[in-house]
């Protein structure tokens, strides 16, 4: 190593000192490394960054520590599932795993493309494993007949770091959950999925957290020709949680949808940012997400759709977000973008936010629902469309947390 | 069964706050179906929003009560519980929501309020089919978000399905007439015919005569101004058909 550790960041905080102690406490790797520079350019991202100008990780992460919060119970259910679960100091996995999907345990890093762009998603690459965990997770998916894999974070700590990589091989379907439910200060996961030609992913996230918790999940997902990815998230936010994708059309053919719902409540952030490269023709893209906020509580939507003068041609994409301030001192900031320079596609988007509608709760009250009611029945009817892509094993174990959490 | 005494209320933020309801004073006994008509204008259908607690007005006078109890500090949904009914002239679009889900929540909220058991799912089947078939209502349409992509007959059958199920106690029709054609209307009004009860009683406010030929009322009520200038027997609305507002205003002021 060249560079001082304490040189990596300049004017580091509490937290980002303690970062860059335990990247010292890491086995010494290139990959690594390169990783971890890619973080230190520029810190804990904060607000003076474009991307990151609404979800402010340096100012809300003081530094490591335990919060005074436990881990939220797992909605998604686990019987059936094979169940992989990362604890701030400790890793559970199948103790048999069926034919059909396999675990390739690599002694080193596997290098990060791009990772200058995900800075989140960088450090938990130079910060994955230690102890029981792995540096990083390779599960290699050669059948489709397999139950749905089920990841779970949770566990009382100070930070939680975790890297997976899926590698779906050609005309399989992979149907997985994520349930992110909050317990340490500070959770970064980076999750890879490589799709082979006509590969299908489905993909349904669960996230929880406390007022004093800061949460980064990082999705990459790369379509090769005709492969399709179906992502549902329900999000209810942290003291700051960003929920990130960033997917790379790469052949013909291939078909993204991306939904996710946030519902955020008093001390509460939501972060729903995704990336879409149109970088193949004839691609299709479908975006919808809604929100729900409550007083004291933010919602952050960040859309791109970015589609190359020759590469994107033919493309044929969809972004909607929709937001709901069902009361005064809700925050929504929502930035859709569609960066075209294809002159021979289909790209539409569509951004509103506003109250529930007086009208509508006057009906539902004439008719003798109280106010409460009516406004949990019209908010889930609003957000319900978002979620109805998760997978049949999960979908109605969200809707009734979404339900919950609007009646309370 | 209901008594309006000397109401008085206005729309608006305070500076611009305008009396839409100048010490209107009304009587429906149980039983009875009075009708209450008016020129355009004539802020019939705001009437009914005061009655049924929709906010936006201001009551700055006098009362209603609904059998002896004051109505005009309640929640909405406690009036409803209460047995005030408002079949909508513009009925609302809920998407997400079945109308089936819609209902029935309705139902056993307002059956919750009042200290009722919940009907059970085949009781509540059972009766939906029973309305449904007098209202020549499909079965599908009421697995569909209510009111969503209906068109202006089905919205007012609807209106008259929801009526039918919840059996509120007193019912107020807010132009039902408009948007319908002579068979809806028909249907629409055998429905309301066939929720008449001594127990019950009817406010049916209405532009037109036709209805009323439909929906035979005990007396007719003419609003303008903000308040009854004229009541009198069915044969008023007859009056009002061939001479004009105008020529019963006139006559009136």
């Amino acid at each position: 190593m060249t560079t001082a550790l304490r040189d990596f960041i300049k004017n580091p905080t509490t937290a980002e000192l303690e970062l860059v102690a335990r990247y010292a406490m890491q086995p010494e790797d290139g990959r690594r490394e390169r990783a971890f520079l890619a973080f230190a350019e520029t810190g804990l991202p904060h607000r003076r960054m474009e991307a990151w100008k609404w979800s402010d990780f340096k100012a809300a992460l003081k530094a490591l520590e335990t919060p005074a919060s436990a881990s939220a119970n797992d909605p998604v259910p686990h019987d059936g599932a094979l169940v992989f679960r990362f604890a701030p100091t400790g890793f559970e996995q199948p103790k048999t795993l069926p034919e059909g999907v396999r675990i390739l345990t690599q002694p080193t890093t596997q290098a990060l493309s791009g990772a200058e762009d995900v800075p989140l998603g960088a450090l938990a690459a130079a910060l994955a494993g230690g102890g029981a965990r792995p540096s990083t997770m390779v599960i290699e998916i050669t059948s489709s007949d397999l139950p749905r894999l089920h990841f779970v974070f949770d566990g009382a700590g100070e930070a939680s770091f975790a890297r997976i990589i899926f590698l779906v091989r050609s005309g399989v379907s992979l149907t997985m959950t994520e349930s992110y439910l909050g317990g340490a200060g500070f959770t970064a996961a980076l999750l890879e999925f490589n799709l082979e030609d006509a590969a299908r992913l489905n993909r349904t996230i669960y996230q929880r957290g406390g007022t004093d918790e800061a949460l980064a999940v990082t999705g990459l997902i790369n379509l090769a020709a005709n492969s399709a990815a179906v992502q549902t998230t329900l999000a209810f936010g942290a003291k700051v949680a960003r929920m990130e994708t960033r997917a790379v059309h790469q052949g013909s053919g291939a078909k993204l949808t991306l939904n996710a719902a946030y519902l955020s409540g008093k001390g509460l952030h939501a972060d729903i940012t995704t990336h879409v490269r149109h970088g193949a023709p004839g691609c299709v893209t479908r975006q919808l997400t809604k929100g729900a906020v409550l007083d004291g509580g933010t919602g952050v939507f960040q859309g791109k759709f970015f589609v190359p003068r020759k590469t994107g041609q033919h493309t044929d994409a969809d972004m909607q977000h929709q937001a709901l301030l069902l009361e005064d001192g809700a925050v929504v900031f929502a930035k859709p973008e569609l960066e075209i320079y294809a002159d021979d596609v289909e790209c539409a988007h569509g951004n509103t936010c506003g109250a529930l509608d007086d009208a509508q709760m006057f009906y539902l009250r004439q008719r003798g629902i109280p106010e409460t009611q009516a406004r949990a029945m019209l908010t889930e009817a609003f957000i319900a469309e978002a979620l109805s892509t998760a997978d049949d094993s999960v979908r109605d174990v969200l809707l009734a947390e979404a339900q919950n959490w609007l009646s309370s | 069964m209901l008594k309006i005494t000397n109401l008085s209320a206005t729309v608006g933020e305070a500076a611009e706050a305008k009396t839409i309801l100048n010490g209107l004073s009304l009587n429906v006994p149980a039983g009875e179906v009075h009708a209450i008509m008016g020129p355009n204008g004539a802020v019939k259908s705001t009437l009914s929003y005061v009655l049924t607690g929709r906010s936006g007005y201001e009551v700055t006078g006098g009362s209603a009560t609904l059998n002896g109890e004051d109505v005009l500090d309640m929640d909405p949904e406690i009036r409803a519980a209460k047995g005030m009914f408002l079949s909508f002239q513009y009925p609302i679009e809920i998407p997400g929501v079945p109308v089936m889900t819609f209902v029935r929540t309705a139902m056993n909220a307002q059956r919750k309020a009042r200290g009722e058991a919940e009907i059970s799912a085949p009781d509540f089947i059972k009766k939906s089919r029973d309305v449904a078939k007098m209202l020549n209502l499909d079965a599908e349409m009421l697995k569909r978000p209510v009111n969503v992509g209906f068109s202006g007959g089905e919205k007012k059958r609807l209106e008259i399905y929801q009526m039918m199920m919840l059996e509120p106690k007193f019912l107020i029709l807010d132009e039902t007439d408009s948007g319908l054609d002579i068979d809806a209307l028909k249907t629409v009004a055998d429905g309301v015919n066939a929720m008449r009860d001594p127990s019950r009683g009817m406010l049916v406010i209405t532009h037109y005569q036709r209805l009323l030929d439909y929906i035979k009322p005990d007396k007719v009520h003419v609003l303008a101004k903000g308040q009854i200038i004229k009541t009198g027997g069915p044969e008023l609305a007859l009056r009002l058909e061939q001479e004009g507002y105008d020529g019963v205003l006139g006559e009136a002021a």
